[in-house]
């Protein structure tokens, strides 16, 4: 995939800043996501990723700056507004029900009710659709889980973490917020949930992904945000810029200013 | 991917039914008595009053909570209901509300203790398992109520199959079992339950309200529990206000038994009826055998940490 320089923006954030009483963690950040990209959040520790992602979500409020979703000003104040307004988060760790089945899983907080009386008055879920929905989602996306009746904690940590990034793919209008899906996973899971995050990208979502694993971030970005010190030091292109420069801006080695103009992304 | 796709049910699953067999086995060994429908009907009707209360119990512990106030707050709904119909001359059929108002008022207190204080629902229900006590106690001015008008009593009526008379309260306990277990498997808010107990955090941040999830689990376990009041005074044919002291850890003995998992989200509430039925088969058997019901007590610890010890290792198997 090439970068998209001239996809319509779909998300942007102007000067937020975040303090948290004598900490300031966003200091007049900026941020920018197109159409259709995996953009990679990359920072040291304490360089305001986490909580530029949990302004985005809605997790925090902002005390300064603003958002903007598809061109208009949005204020959420908490993730399930973000979720209304088409955005899903996957949080690390805090993904699934694992006693509870896949399908469950996939419709959780937003059960397929049975027709008429039966699902208005007495609530019934429709188990039926609900598994025949998954199975054609999962399908959709491409992830090789047989049963989709089995309980989520028989799954690799790799196949759960699947299903915690098709659930947010399966009903994300706009955006997918990813944070460090692959962190704790074996080389061959890691690998797995990669190739299920391009096809959510090339389903048409953009893909927020947070992670500290750079050949991860350098192997599925069309562009990496480099956080520091509570502001974005740069964008870069993957494709034009080395590893270890991506570091050295990150760890303010060196400054956006002394990269070659190719890297930088627009 | 090579995830096998057979399932076969958990010992969760089917060691309750094993062990209710098993005990059944044993003591048809060594009483002749043991083994009659007439023997079963009154196992069933003995355990109905703690088969009420574990339903209740059950739907807390599925969350992840407990609820140790249950049976003294069971006690408290039954003096109410029959000093409110004794004392004030209240109709039957409002004296009975009353009781179970009283009852789901203590479920929505330690309800709203937990989701709105935060606090955890050990001590909560510790703490109101002494007031509900010292309540009952106070109200009855330790008196059981014994004037109580006949339509409080009609669940303890019986009728019969074949020759084995059946008590209509028993009834009504496997009719609420199957409707809460139906209701849990099949409905929304249901499902809500088992995901609050599973993953509190990730139901919440699907747009869940789990605090109302909670607070309702609550509310409902109280109104079981007014349920079991009245069953308990039909039984009886009085207000006692020393009921409940051996239901309190029965009920919770009977949840684990039947295979729900301490930790919530995991479990069947039909488990609980089969708990319950392994609790009732040892005292009868016991008693039948004339053991002491000292060591009647004795087995019902040993029952409960063996139930926890195995849940807590199936558990780490599944990992």
């Amino acid at each position: 995939m090439t970068t998209h320089s001239n996809a319509p923006i779909v998300m942007q954030a102007k000067g937020l800043v975040k303090r948290y009483g004598q900490v300031t963690a966003l200091d007049g950040a900026d941020f920018e996501l197109r159409a259709g990209e995996i953009l990679a959040v990359i920072g040291d520790n304490g360089a305001g990723k986490s909580s530029l992602i949990k302004a985005l979500s809605g997790a925090t409020i902002p005390d300064q700056g603003e958002v903007f979703l598809d061109g208009k000003s949005i204020h959420f104040k908490s993730p399930i507004e973000a979720r209304r307004a088409g955005i899903e988060t996957v949080y690390q760790d805090l993904a699934v029900a694992p006693a509870m089945t896949i399908a469950e899983n996939l419709f959780l907080g937003r059960e397929l009710r049975r027709p008429g009386i039966l699902g208005s008055v007495f609530q019934m879920i429709d188990k039926k659709k609900m598994l025949e929905e998954s199975i054609a989602r999962m399908n959709d996306l491409k992830v090789g889980i047989r049963s989709m009746n089995q309980a989520v904690e028989t799954l690799s940590g790799g196949q759960r973490q699947c299903v915690a990034v098709a659930r947010a793919a399966a009903f994300a209008e706009h955006v997918v917020i990813l944070d460090e899906p692959t962190a704790a996973l074996g080389v061959k899971e890691g690998n797995m949930v990669l190739e299920l995050i391009r096809r959510v990208r090339d389903k048409g979502l953009s893909v927020i992904l947070i992670s500290h694993n750079m050949p991860h971030v350098f192997e599925i970005a069309d562009r990496i945000h480099i956080a520091r010190l509570g502001k974005r030091a740069a964008v870069v292109d993957p494709k034009h810029i080395s590893m270890s420069d991506t570091v050295a801006v990150m760890t303010g080695a060196k400054s956006a200013a002394e990269l070659p103009h190719q890297a930088l992304a627009h | 991917m090579n995830k096998t796709t057979l399932q076969l049910p958990p010992i969760a699953t089917l060691g309750p039914f094993i062990a209710l067999l098993l005990a059944c086995l044993f003591f048809a060994t060594q009483s002749e008595r043991f083994l009659s429908a007439q023997n079963f009907s009154l196992i069933l009707q003995q355990v109905m009053v703690v088969g009420v209360i574990a339903i209740g119990q059950s739907l807390i512990i599925l969350t992840a909570g407990i609820d140790l106030s249950c049976g003294m707050v069971m006690a408290l709904g039954s003096v109410v209901m029959t000093k409110f119909a004794s004392d004030y001359g209240l109709p039957t059929p409002a004296a009975i509300a009353c009781g179970i108002a009283v009852t789901t008022l203590f479920g929505l207190i330690n309800g709203l203790l937990v989701t709105k204080v935060k606090l955890p629902p050990f001590i909560v229900t510790l703490g109101t398992l002494n007031i509900a006590f010292a309540a009952t106690q106070l109200y009855s001015n330790s008196q059981t109520v014994t004037n109580i008008p006949d339509g409080m009593t009609l669940l303890g009526n019986t009728f019969k199959i074949g020759d084995t008379a059946i008590v209509y309260g028993v009834v009504l306990m496997l009719a609420l079992y199957l409707l809460t277990w139906f209701a849990l498997r099949e409905t929304k808010p249901g499902r809500h339950v088992y995901a609050v107990g599973n993953n509190p955090e990730a139901t919440r941040l699907t747009g869940i309200a789990t605090d109302k999830v909670l607070l309702s689990v609550y509310v409902l376990a109280g109104a079981f529990y007014g349920i079991a009041s009245l069953l308990s005074v039909a039984r009886t044919g009085a207000g006692d206000p020393n009921a409940g002291q051996t239901e309190n850890l029965d009920a919770i003995t009977a949840v684990v038994l039947g295979g729900t998992s301490l930790f919530g989200g995991r479990g069947i509430v039909l488990g609980t009826l089969v708990g319950a039925l392994i609790v009732g088969v040892f005292r009868n058997g016991l008693t039948l055998m004339g053991v002491s019901s000292v060591y009647q007590i004795l087995v019902t610890g040993i029952l409960v940490i063996l139930a926890v010890a195995t849940d807590q290792l199936s558990r780490k198997g599944a990992r």
